[in-house]
């Protein structure tokens, strides 16, 4: 049984390094704590509130106490072993939920003294450090990992300004991780940070000349359809559909460079899918198909075409589109595969079900 | 742990290797161990450094339950490890009906708060010598890297490397391999492949002492 006491003004509960196993409540009458700021070495005075618990952290921990506690009016407090406080707080979740959150709140906040410290003040932010990570596993070629980091990435950040290259990055460690398994094979041809940058893309053999020029000269002059095709990805990565839509048109209408007309052609495609128009898409990615029949973003056409009629509730021909995405052999488009998979899967448990 | 029985629709088996969290991930639930280990590990520049093992009925992932914040570190199952899976809405079910883990989580918080702390303490200091031997005072009062149970006196051995002390004290390795070169000249410590020997920890409670503004 937790014991009541009543204590004078001006006598100490406990002293700032001592060593116990009580757990104080304040009933009534003012007790102050008082310790030193471990950030500016200053001294703090702090009142503790009628009904509040002090010196649980020390005593739960088995540390010494931080601060000093001192009795300014006279106090009357309760006074718990950790025995007791475990009893008590049991049948009282409610107040161990409490001290949870302050406690959560106080380990955050030293956590971040501790950073700063560190200097990792301009450490990266969450998105580029799961980037980041995802490309530390994929240059020492440990696929699962680098497949599980980016595969949530793009969960996490599918407008992000490196999604573009977590899918690649993505496919890449879906393909050695089937090529060679975890740990052998090649060292990945890996490219850090650059917004935007074309890179990495596997090249099909017919495109495999101007994309490598394009990798391996990040620096050089993009030409101006370049420029407009990564303006209108950009504007789409930002959520903003009908903008980019009217970008990609206007590349594909000036066909300057056939290359980005055609890249062009096949976003304008995700642009009318993320804007709902579904019978835009479906019309749109039937004409592309018939018209690019080896288009490097085909197997994706296909998909959105599922999805779209999978928006528009034809199950059926929303199934055929994934039947024959799985059907196509190719490792380069393994993260569309599984995707097709998985709405497959999903459609075939919704019918059943 | 009796009550746990009820919580099986929170079960989840992950098998060997497979990674559960990624640091810098949006977290949104933590993990109770129920059978196997768990590998804690942090990329620190080049290389991914392992902080941790978990074996049952250990916690991980707590941070991140009550404010959601990113991981900060990676978590990857060793062997095939069984986990009950919880997040922020079915956390205070749990923990209602279990106080026992809630109470065991308060204590993890506390512990965690005070190793925080500590290792603040060790940064604040000026003097790079006081830091690196604070980092062994710090493991000393903590047991954690403690080689053996028996110490002998004032000797103390701690299985930890250069790079670990590095990492604690804030400096570069090759920073902290001559300041415990310097210590092992004075004959203050005793450097071996897989552990680090002080041979007085008192005269490291002193020095460290004399080194902290008051």
């Amino acid at each position: 049984m937790p014991k009541a006491g009543l204590y004078r003004a001006n006598s100490v509960l406990y002293f700032q390094g001592d060593l116990s196993d009580k757990i104080f409540i304040l009933q009534s009458g003012t007790v102050s704590l008082k310790y030193t700021d471990i950030e500016n070495g200053k001294e703090v005075h702090e009142n503790i509130e009628k009904g509040e618990f002090f010196g649980v952290k020390s005593a739960l921990g088995k540390y010494p106490r931080e601060e000093t506690a001192q009795v300014l009016t006279e106090a009357q407090v309760l006074v718990f072993t950790v025995p007791e406080f475990e009893v008590f707080a049991q049948a009282n979740t409610r107040i161990i939920m409490k001290m949870l959150k302050v406690f959560s709140n106080q380990l955050r906040r030293v956590h971040k003294q501790v950073e700063t410290l560190l200097e990792k003040s301009e450490a990266a932010s969450p998105e580029a450090g799961l980037f980041a990570a995802g490309v530390y596993y994929l240059k020492n070629k440990q696929y699962s990992q680098a497949k599980y980091i980016f595969g949530r990435y793009l969960t996490y950040y599918p407008g992000g300004n490196l999604a573009e290259q977590a899918n690649r990055y993505l496919e890449m460690a879906e393909s050695g991780n089937a090529k060679y398994g975890d740990g052998k094979g090649p060292a990945p041809l890996v490219v850090e940070g650059a917004r935007n940058a074309p890179a990495a893309r596997k090249p099909s053999a017919a495109e495999a000349p101007k994309e490598e020029a394009e990798e391996s000269v990040p620096g050089e002059e993009l030409s101006s359809s370049a420029k407009a095709y990564y303006d209108a990805v950009s504007l789409f990565s930002q959520e903003k559909y009908k903008d980019a839509l009217l970008a990609f048109k206007k590349i594909v209408e000036a066909n300057d460079d056939e290359e980005y007309s055609a890249k062009s052609l096949y976003d304008l495609g995700r642009c009318l899918f993320m804007l709902g128009q579904f019978d835009a898409t479906i019309k749109h990615y039937t004409q592309f198909i018939q018209a690019y029949p080896k288009h490097p973003d085909l197997v994706d056409s296909l998909f959105f075409l599922g999805q779209a009629y999978e928006k528009k509730g034809d199950a059926e021909r929303a199934k055929g589109f994934y039947k024959k995405i799985i059907t196509m052999e190719t490792d380069e488009d393994a993260s569309v595969r599984l995707k097709a998979k998985k709405s497959l899967r999903l459609l075939e448990e919704g019918s059943r079900g | 742990m009796a009550d746990l029985a009820s919580f099986t629709r929170f079960a989840r088996t992950i098998s060997a290797g497979e990674m559960i969290f990624s640091e810098y991930e949006p977290g949104d639930s933590f993990y109770l161990i129920q059978s196997g280990r768990v590998k804690i590990s942090k990329i620190v520049g080049d290389i991914e450094k392992t902080i941790d093992i978990l074996q049952p009925p250990e916690f991980f992932g707590e941070m991140a339950i009550l404010e959601g914040a990113p991981r900060s570190a990676t978590a990857t199952a060793v062997d095939t490890v069984k986990v009950l899976e919880f997040n922020r809405a079915n956390f205070e079910v749990l923990m209602m009906g279990n106080p026992q883990m809630a109470l065991r989580l308060l204590k993890l918080f506390t512990k965690r708060i005070w190793d925080q702390k500590r290792r603040f303490m060790i940064l604040t200091l000026d003097d790079p010598q006081a830091k690196v031997a604070d980092v062994f005072l710090m493991l000393a009062e903590t047991g954690a890297a403690v080689a053996s149970a028996e110490q002998d006196g004032e000797k103390r051995e701690f299985k930890v490397t250069v790079d670990d002390v590095a990492h604690w004290a804030g400096m570069s390795p090759p920073q902290v391999q001559t300041i415990l070169g310097h210590f092992a000249n004075q004959r203050r410590v005793e450097m071996f492949p897989d552990r680090i020997m002080v041979r007085n920890i008192s005269d490291f409670i002193r020095f460290v002492n004399s080194k902290r503004k008051k």
